[in-house]
């Protein structure tokens, strides 16, 4: 977590990392320099050392996929198998002799594994997502044991795996057994590490982020969220192919026991252990089994119970320490620290609750430093074509019409209002628009293109997006990442693999971050964890996730849902502002509100459209007066 | 990290303080703590393995792995009590060992015999680790151990690049003596090519020519080879092989595959399958009427199979063996065994068991002769074909492909009421000499490698 | 060159093997379909069942007793599993609730291993089914015949359970619709701990019955929990029917690939996944709600 975004410095620690910005990879070559004097001391041999690193690069990926982007995957033994035998069978059967050669190509191999298993199994998330992998782990078990036997060697493994050595021209490197070896495999996890941390701080680690906390949302903000998975499983993928082939090479023989699904388990327990979206919890899971192993058995004469007094312990750890050992440190740590901090903290925190309890003028202040709005001849412009045309839009669930034919156009810069009651089928209507759900007939139509049954991710990126009647926020992330997320996805497409690029570095971003911040009123509380958030600043967050990909068409399901009358007035200011420059359908019960902000308003009824007009023609409409507004309105003035 | 130093394998004497000190002047360098580098020693050999550093004290140390969990877990721990027994024998100087190896007094060159114990489950990789850590955290000067041909390969190839002896456990695979032989494994026991060779006239005399034969084989290179070496021999007499039905080891269930041998039409069931994989698929063969269409043959005995299988599964039932305990009627030293074996453990020893025990004896034999434990010496003398008595007669070590020259024991299963006691499972109708069931010790493609 | 007496036994075989895969994925569906949970733990828990139920011969060498000890057993422990544990994950993310399983699995094979050792055990069948039917086309174990019969009343008391109870109702109504249920004002507690229980007992029972079929060690759950996933994952999550069609399904796929290679039985049941993956995402009788 400390490194997954330094973008966001709420947490000290965080802060710390952006200022000396290569800490944690100086930290880890100095922790692999002196590892080897320090171990042996602490009963560690160098075996179980370089056995420790083979681990911890595996669970290097394995943590980018679950940690990060939230995809337990209980089949990585098949990329580790993969990749493992790969290099071996160049290395002993071909006479391939370019030890380093052998593991990169294993590591393509298990990559590209790896992308065709993805495209099956990311078919499904959640449940059916981990009992697809466990079935593939098993599957590519019984796989290495009969149609490739003969190139696995089946139940012997393949045994003669050489050392790696280089030929510098002058002298040659020869890595043998113990610490000699220790040397090759340090420098391989270190680099591991460095890649890792470059990957978890691009945009691309940023929205596996935004993946593991809130899928749904990360898609409708408009990234490629099927794309992106499968990005992190091919990674994941390709670490345990490498680390396969190091444990060939470590071992002098390739154990078919690579592919069994033990494999599997062990790697995720240790990651769980030692700590989920740390990068270093597998690594310190691995010294913690492989301690433990050693020690209970061997010291305590446990014998077998060893592996019972590990899985109580991780039972534990899950019941209690979610993040493992190094999450636990890390939170202890910020605990400490914060004891320091903390004050500061509250005083930035403090203001704005303050300010917006005291008076309303956020939301003037934030739209002062907003661009000037622009003329808005659109609204004006009835001969241009609308934005946004729905013909014969129905919806059917099974005999339940929830939208029947409905009739609906948005000109560029109209701000336009939709009421209704409950179950008036506004948010379904919504949901069509924006492509999450599909219609069951008709067509819609946007900027002149016809979007019916496109992707929400696409209708997204061409510029309609929607904030949500319940919040859809990334929960785990900051305000600013939450923002950050968003305008990624109109900064850099729908799908890219900057995987090495950083966050900041991405052209634009920073503005627009800072931009949308002031448009909604979250300056002050950017660092602060969404889940540490008023009621009242997540309604604002989620119409700034929405704002922030800059839509030309800004839908917004209830926006004041749930808001006491005060925040009811701020936020209707603040819709005033944003709606300045654009073209927006608000969908609300509170009337008043409603048509203090829209220029034309639809009123919805069954599924159906009942009348529309301008907040005077509806206010004045019999047939709306008689069905509906008298008793709506009369409810929610008491 | 980009100066790293490269440790040589070197001969210097540096001690661990020592180093740290050279490695704290060099300021920034990676140095690595050579410190568990061996000590030099005053016996003008050059360091190989863990010579001299596992020689250097009062004791020397073997690294046992043993399945204790898994299909082989049984056979394991009869293993490992051979092993136990004979590092007693070999540490108080027992008359066993010395009609075994003349010149032992106690212990193996006056050093005192320490051994570790892990569990290998019968996997490569397991037991490949616990020998390793064996070889680094207690400089073990010999491995052994494995039920399992699969880890008999493994450890081979760990032997050859850690350069440590090996004597194999029970390893029953061709390969372990022929395409995956190294110069630092050795192999007492019988396997697939000894074990056809031995069994098939005796097959063919009591079924006739050109039979039918089916084959339940476990599916790695024990089975594989032990399969070929059978269909080999009964091709010679007409035999065809109407199934072979190759199954995983540690398969819970073996019905899909009875089903296609009952189906099979074959004449004779020959059943490759061994520890408690010999004894369930036996079992549920009977369950599916497989044996009142057909015979069994057991190529490759497992100890404890009749005891297991029991009831009257095995009377009539011809097998190949390394040795069974009513040998002793015959062999003086069996009968010392057998005798010593049944008083420590209270029953009459199988095959594993005495295998393992052998394999100690005969390398305290070899220790004591080259007079050194440096791994080289300790070869050359296995390689000299001194012929050695053991507990069925007199063997050699065949020095081109390391495997012990002995014979093959074949055993029929008593009827229940034939049983003289409650472990008089099987007669011993032949002891078929070893030199004539051998293959020419090319023919399996073993090259031997490197003594250094 | 097929050979039509083995083709049938082998799909008589099928049908034995799914019956029992049909009996212990039902077990793990209901579980998931009504509490949302993936019992990792399933497994294990068939492994119990063999274990309890080798007691419970031990001690009183009957083998109707070991039945009841190995279903009682495994319920009990489910209802305990659910109130210590489980019922505090309900509401962390499903790899929680994922992880957690996992690790009692852990748990209960290591206990079994500690107290049984991994050496295996055996139930014989009870006397009435000893011995071998001549079934005219094959020989057949005459216990391996009844655990067809067994498993079908036992499916069919799950199907009473599930479809003709109060209880059945709700179950049935939280796999469609969770939301309903909490809004019926049903002590939806106490319904998952009863839940739970039986799920557990479907397993655990199988894991007896099954135990005179092949020998009993510690580990004899964790090729049959990667069955019962392909079999939920074919016939659908949260599916009664799915479950018993997946069962049959996976087990005459395993038997008829046996005919021609058994090593190749899993890479078909794992083709047949796919391909139901790719035709209908939800299985071949799941509803398309729950994820």
């Amino acid at each position: 977590m400390a490194c997954s975004a330094p973008q966001a410095a709420s947490k000290r620690k965080r802060v710390m990392f952006k200022q000396r910005p290569f800490l944690i990879e100086t930290l880890t070559a100095i922790g692999l320099i002196i590892a080897p004097f320090v171990l042996p001391y602490l009963g560690f041999a160098p075996n179980t050392v370089n056995r420790i690193l083979v681990w911890g690069l595996f669970g290097l990926g394995f943590d980018i996929l679950f940690g990060f982007t939230g995809l337990l995957s209980f089949g990585q033994s098949a990329f580790y198998g993969t990749g493992g035998f790969v290099a071996a069978y160049l290395l002993t059967q071909t006479g391939f002799s370019n030890v380093l050669g052998a593991l990169v190509i294993g590591m393509i191999a298990a990559a590209v594994t790896g992308y065709l298993v993805g495209l099956i199994a990311l078919r499904r998330t959640g449940i059916y997502f981990a009992m697809i992998t466990v079935a593939i782990a098993e599957v590519f078990f019984f796989v290495e044991f009969n149609p490739l036997s003969a190139w696995t060697g089946g139940e012997n493994g393949l045994p003669g795996v050489p050392m790696p050595s280089f030929n510098l021209g002058f002298t040659t490197l020869e890595f043998t057994d113990g610490w000699s070896l220790y040397q090759f495999l340090a420098l391989c996890y270190f680099v591991g590490v460095v890649i890792a941390l470059r990957i978890v701080r691009s945009p691309v680690g940023a929205i596996f982020s935004a993946i593991r906390d809130n899928p749904v949302r990360a898609a409708a903000v408009g990234h490629n969220v099927h794309g992106y998975k499968l990005t992190a499983f091919v990674i994941a993928a390709a670490y345990a192919g490498f680390a396969g082939g190091l444990l060939g090479v470590l071992q002098a023989f390739m154990p078919p026991d690579a592919f069994t699904f033990d494999t599997s388990g062990q790697l995720v327990m240790q990651t769980a252990i030692g700590g989920r979206g740390t990068l270093f919890g597998p690594l310190v899971g691995a010294a913690v089994w492989l301690f433990l192993q050693d020690f209970l058995q061997a010291a305590l004469g446990l014998g077998a119970a060893w592996k019972l007094v590990l899985g109580v312990v991780f039972v534990l750890l899950v019941c209690f320490l979610r993040r493992g050992i190094v999450g636990g440190l890390a939170d202890l740590h910020h605990r400490l620290a914060g004891k320091r901090t903390r004050p500061p903290q509250r005083q930035l925190a403090e203001p704005v609750v303050a300010g917006q309890t005291a008076a309303g003028d956020e939301p003037m202040r934030a739209s002062a430093s907003v661009p000037p709005p622009m003329h808005r001849p659109a609204v004006t412009d009835s001969s241009s074509p609308p934005l946004l045309q729905a013909s014969g839009l129905t919806k059917r669930y099974g005999g339940l019409v929830a939208n029947n034919n409905i009739e609906f156009s948005v000109r560029r810069g109209e701000l336009l209002g939709i009421i209704g009651p409950n179950g008036a089928g506004k948010s379904t209507f919504f949901k069509m628009l924006t492509c999450e759900i599909g219609p069951s007939s008709g067509r819609i139509l946007f900027d002149g293109r016809d979007i019916t049954g496109m992707h929400v991710t696409d209708v997204s990126q061409l510029g309609l997006t929607k904030s949500y009647q319940v919040n859809q926020l990334f929960t785990g992330l900051t305000v600013r990442e939450n923002i950050v997320i968003a305008a990624l996805a109109r900064l850099r497409g729908k799908f890219r693999l900057d995987l090495l690029r950083k966050l900041d570095k991405v052209e634009g971003l920073e503005k627009r971050v800072r931009q949308t911040l002031e448009l909604v009123n979250l300056t002050a509380r950017a660092d602060t964890p969404v889940s540490e958030l008023a009621y009242g600043e997540k309604r604002r967050l989620e119409i700034g996730l929405a704002l922030a990909t800059s839509p030309s068409l800004l839908l917004l399901d209830e926006p004041l849902a749930g808001m006491s009358p005060r925040e009811r007035t701020e936020t209707v200011k603040l819709l005033k502002s944003i709606g300045q420059n654009r073209t927006m359908i608000v969908i609300d019960h509170d009337m008043d509100a409603l048509f203090e902000l829209a220029e034309r308003v639809t009123v919805l009824q069954e599924g159906r459209v009942l009348v529309e007009g301008t907040p005077e023609e509806i206010r004045k409409s019999a047939a709306v007066q008689e069905a509906y507004l008298g008793g709506i309105h009369g409810v929610l003035d008491a | 990290m980009k100066r790293l130093m490269i440790e040589q394998p070197s001969r210097l004497a540096v001690s661990r303080r020592q180093l740290l000190q050279t490695a704290a002047g060099l300021a920034g360098a990676s140095m690595l703590p050579a410190g568990l580098m061996p000590r030099a020693f005053a016996e003008d050999r050059p360091a190989v393995g863990t010579f001299p550093a596992g020689a250097s004290g009062s004791s020397v140390f073997i690294g046992i792995t043993v399945p204790r969990t898994g299909t082989y877990a049984l056979q394991g721990e009869d293993e490992l009590k051979g092993y136990e027994l004979a590092v007693e024998h070999i540490n108080s100087g027992n008359d066993l060992i010395k009609q075994i190896s003349p010149k032992t007094t106690k212990g193996v060159l006056g050093k005192e015999v320490k051994f570790g114990v892990a569990d290998s489950a019968a996997k490569p990789n397991e037991a490949v680790q616990a020998e390793q850590r064996f070889i680094t955290e207690n400089k073990a000067i010999l491995m052994t151990g494995s039920t399992s041909s699969a880890v008999a390969v493994a450890l081979n190839k760990l032997a050859q690049r850690e350069k440590v002896l090996y004597v194999t456990g029970i390893s029953g695979s061709n390969d372990t003596t022929g395409k995956d032989c190294v110069r630092y494994g050795f192999r007492q026991c019988f396997y697939g090519q000894t074990a056809a060779a031995a069994i098939g006239p005796i097959i063919v005399k009591t079924f006739g020519k050109n039979k039918k034969a089916a084959y339940l084989t476990p599916d790695y290179t024990y089975g594989h080879t032990v399969t070929k070496s059978m269909t080999d021999y009964l091709a010679t007499a007409g035999w065809t092989t109407a199934t072979d039905q190759v199954a995983p080891l540690g398969a819970p269930d073996y019905s899909s595959y009875l089903l296609n041998i009952a189906n099979s039409g074959a004449d004779v069931l020959l059943n490759v399958n061994w520890g408690h994989d010999a004894v369930l698929s036996t079992q549920q063969a009977k369950q599916f009427g497989i044996f009142d269409k057909m015979k069994l043959v057991v190529p490759y005995q497992t100890p404890f199979l009749a005891r297991e299988a029991g009831g009257d599964l095995m009377s009539g039932v011809y097998a190949a063996t390394d040795f069974w305990w009513t040998l002793e009627d015959k062999y003086p030293l069996a009968k010392m065994f057998v005798a010593a074996f049944e008083k420590k453990y209270g029953y009459k020893p199988e095959w594993g068991a005495n295998n393992a025990y052998m394999q100690f004896a005969l390398w305290a034999e070899a220790v004591e002769h080259a007079g050194s434990f440096f791994p080289p010496d300790v070869i050359k003398s296995y390689e000299e074909g001194r012929k050695v008595q053991s507990t069925v007669g007199e063997v050699y070590f065949r020095k081109e492909d390391h495997q012990l020259v002995r014979p093959v024991i074949i055993v029929k299963g008593k009827a229940p009421k034939d049983m003289k006691n409650k472990e008089d499972y099987y007669d011993v109708v032949e002891i078929v000499p070893g030199e004539g069931l051998m293959q020419k010790p090319d023919a399996f493609g073993c090259s031997l490698g490197a003594y250094t | 060159m097929i050979s039509w007496p083995n083709f049938v036994s082998q799909l008589f075989n099928g049908l034995a093997l799914g019956a029992l895969l049909a009996l212990i994925s039902s077990g793990l569906t209901i579980i998931y379909g009504t509490l949302g949970v993936l019992n990792l733990a399933h497994g294990a828990m068939f492994m119990l069942g063999g274990y309890a139920g080798y007691v419970g011969y031990q001690y009183s060498g009957s083998f109707v007793a070991a039945v009841a000890a190995g279903a009682i057993f495994v319920m009990i422990l489910g209802v305990v599993m659910e109130r210590v544990v489980i019922r505090h994950f309900y509401h962390r993310p499903n790899e929680d609730q994922l992880l957690v399983t996992f690790g009692l699995g852990i748990c209960f094979v290591e206990i079994v291993r500690l107290f049984f050792s991994s050496q295996s055990l055996s139930v014989p069948p009870p006397p009435l089914f000893q011995g071998i039917t001549n079934l005219g086309f094959m020989y057949y174990p005459t216990y391996r015949l009844a655990v067809v019969g067994i498993v079908a009343i036992a499916l069919g008391v799950l199907f009473l359970l599930l479809y003709r109870t109060r209880l059945g109702m709700i179950v049935r109504a939280g796999i469609e619709d969770s939301v309903m249920v909490d809004s019926l004002g049903i002590n939806v507690d106490r319904v998952f701990m009863v839940v739970f229980g039986i799920g557990a007992m479907a397993a655990g029972f199988a894991g007896i019955v099954n135990a005179p079929v092949v020998s009993l060690t510690p580990g004899v759950g964790d090729d049959i929990l990667v069955e019962t996933f392909v079999v939920v994952v074919i016939g659908g999550v949260g599916s009664f029917p799915g479950a018993i069609l997946g069962g049959l399904i996976a087990g005459e796929i395993i038997s008829i690939t046996s005919m021609f290679n058994p090593s190749y039985a899993y890479v078909m049941l794992f083709a047949a996944m796919t391909l139901v993956l790719v035709v209908r995402p939800h299985g071949l009788l799941g509803a398309a709600g729950r994820e």
